[in-house]
C-alpha cells in the first residue's frame, strides 16, 4: 500500500504529468490491497462502505459517507456532509463542508476553507478559502 | 445552579428552538422528504434493471436484530456458492462480524457500517454496485441492518425481500409490524427448533402474516439444525 501512495504523491509533486501518467492504476492498485478494511470510528458514527483506511487521528464530522475505496491520510479533517468514494486524502488535510468527492486525490498540507463541491477525477492541491482559488487537475 | 441544572436548561431550550423551528419549515421539511423518497425509489428501480440485465436474482434481507438473518445467509452461501457466484453486501451499525461469517462460505462479501442510520437505502448500494462488474455475478443478497421499523422506507431495487423473525421474539412480533411484512415477499420464521420448550404460538404467527398480506409466503426455518433450508431456496426460485 505505502508502495502505491509514495509513487502517486510523487506523481501529483509534478502537476504537468498527471494526466500523462498511470495514476488512475495506482489507484485501483492501492484500493485493490484495501479489500475488505473498514475502520471504526468512535464519534460521530458516519456511514462506510468498505474499503476505508483511517490513518492515525483522522477527524469525521456528522453526516458523512465515506466509501467505497476511501483511504485519508494522518491528521486529516473530514468536517459534516461530506460524501467520498474511490479518493485518496493524504496527510494533514482539511476539506470543507458539504464536499462531494469521487476518484479524487488531495494533496498533502491542503486546506480548503469553503463549504459545498462537487468534484470528480481530479488531484486537488494548495490552500484554498474560495471555491475560484482552487487548484485541481483533471485526470 | 448546578452544572447539571445548567445543562439540562441548556437541553430543553434547544428541544423547545427545534420545535419552533419546525413549524416555520415545515413545508420544506415534507417537500424534502417527499423528494428523497422518490430519489431512492428511482435509484432503487435503476439498481434492479442492471440485476436483471446482468441476469442476477437478488434478495434484501430485513429483520431484527438476532432473528437469524447471519445465521441463515451461512446456510444459504453453504447450499449456493458450489453453483453460484454469490455477493452479500452486510448491513451494520459497525463491524464486519456477518460479513466475516458468511465469507467463510465462500460468498464475496461487502461491508456497509451505517453508523447511526439504522437502514441500508438504494444510494448505498449504487455506490457499491457501481464499482463492480456485475457479470461476476449470479445472485446477491443484502442484509439490511437488524431492525423491524426503518427498512420500510427504503425499497433496495432487489427481486425479493425477505423478512426474518424468530419465535423467541414472541408470538405477537408480527401483527406489531406490519409494513415490512406488507412489502415482503417471503417471510421467514426462524429458530422453529426452540418451539417445544418456548411454547410460542406459531400457528398466530404465520396466519397474522397471511393476513397482513395474503400474498406472502410464509416458511418455518431453524438456521441452526438446517430444518426447511432446502424448502427456502425453493422459494427463492433455486
Amino acid at each position: 500500500m505505502k508502495e502505491e501512495l509514495t509513487k502517486i504523491e510523487e506523481i501529483i509533486a509534478n502537476p504537468n504529468e498527471i494526466k500523462i501518467s498511470n495514476i488512475q492504476e495506482l489507484m485501483e492498485a492501492l484500493f485493490a490491497k484495501l479489500k475488505n478494511r473498514v475502520d471504526n470510528y468512535i464519534g460521530d458514527y458516519p456511514t462506510f462502505i468498505e474499503p476505508v483506511y483511517l490513518e492515525e487521528n483522522v477527524k469525521i464530522g456528522d453526516d458523512v459517507l465515506l466509501g467505497p475505496n476511501v483511504y485519508i491520510g494522518a491528521n486529516s479533517e473530514i468536517p459534516n456532509y461530506v460524501e467520498i468514494s474511490n479518493t485518496i486524502i493524504f496527510d494533514n488535510v482539511k476539506i470543507g463542508e458539504n464536499f462531494k468527492l469521487e476518484n479524487c486525490i488531495v494533496a498533502k498540507n491542503s486546506s480548503f476553507n469553503f463549504k459545498n463541491l462537487n468534484m470528480k477525477n481530479s488531484v486537488l492541491i494548495g490552500a484554498a478559502n474560495l471555491k475560484t482559488e482552487l487548484q485541481n487537475i483533471g485526470f | 445552579m448546578s452544572d447539571k441544572e445548567e445543562r439540562e436548561i441548556s437541553r430543553i431550550k434547544e428541544v423547545e428552538s427545534t420545535n419552533l423551528a419546525r413549524d416555520d419549515i415545515r413545508e420544506l421539511v415534507i417537500e424534502t422528504k417527499k423528494a428523497v423518497e422518490k430519489d431512492n425509489d428511482l435509484l432503487a428501480n435503476k439498481i434492479h434493471r442492471s440485476f436483471l440485465d446482468n441476469n442476477i436474482k437478488s434478495f434484501d434481507i430485513v429483520g431484527a436484530i438476532g432473528a437469524g438473518k447471519t445465521a441463515l445467509l451461512e446456510k444459504i452461501a453453504e447450499k449456493l456458492t458450489a453453483k453460484f457466484r454469490m455477493l452479500v453486501i452486510c448491513g451494520d451499525i459497525t463491524t464486519r462480524v456477518d460479513a466475516d461469517r458468511i465469507e467463510k462460505y465462500n460468498a464475496e462479501t461487502i461491508q456497509i457500517n451505517t453508523g447511526r442510520e439504522c437502514a441500508l437505502n438504494a444510494y448505498h448500494i449504487h455506490q457499491i454496485i457501481k464499482n463492480k462488474d456485475l457479470q461476476n455475478y449470479d445472485v446477491i443478497f443484502i442484509e439490511n441492518v437488524g431492525n423491524l421499523i426503518c427498512p420500510s422506507e427504503f425499497v433496495l431495487g432487489t427481486d425479493k425481500r425477505i423478512i426474518v423473525v424468530s419465535i423467541t421474539e414472541g408470538e405477537w412480533v408480527v401483527e406489531k409490524h406490519p409494513m415490512l411484512f406488507k412489502m415482503s415477499d417471503i417471510a421467514v420464521i426462524n429458530k422453529i427448533d426452540l418451539k417445544e420448550r418456548l411454547g410460542t404460538n406459531v400457528e398466530k404467527m404465520i396466519a397474522d402474516a397471511k393476513n397482513i398480506n395474503p400474498e406472502i409466503e410464509v416458511i418455518t426455518t431453524s438456521a441452526k439444525t438446517g430444518e426447511n433450508i432446502d424448502k427456502l431456496l425453493e422459494l427463492m426460485g433455486f
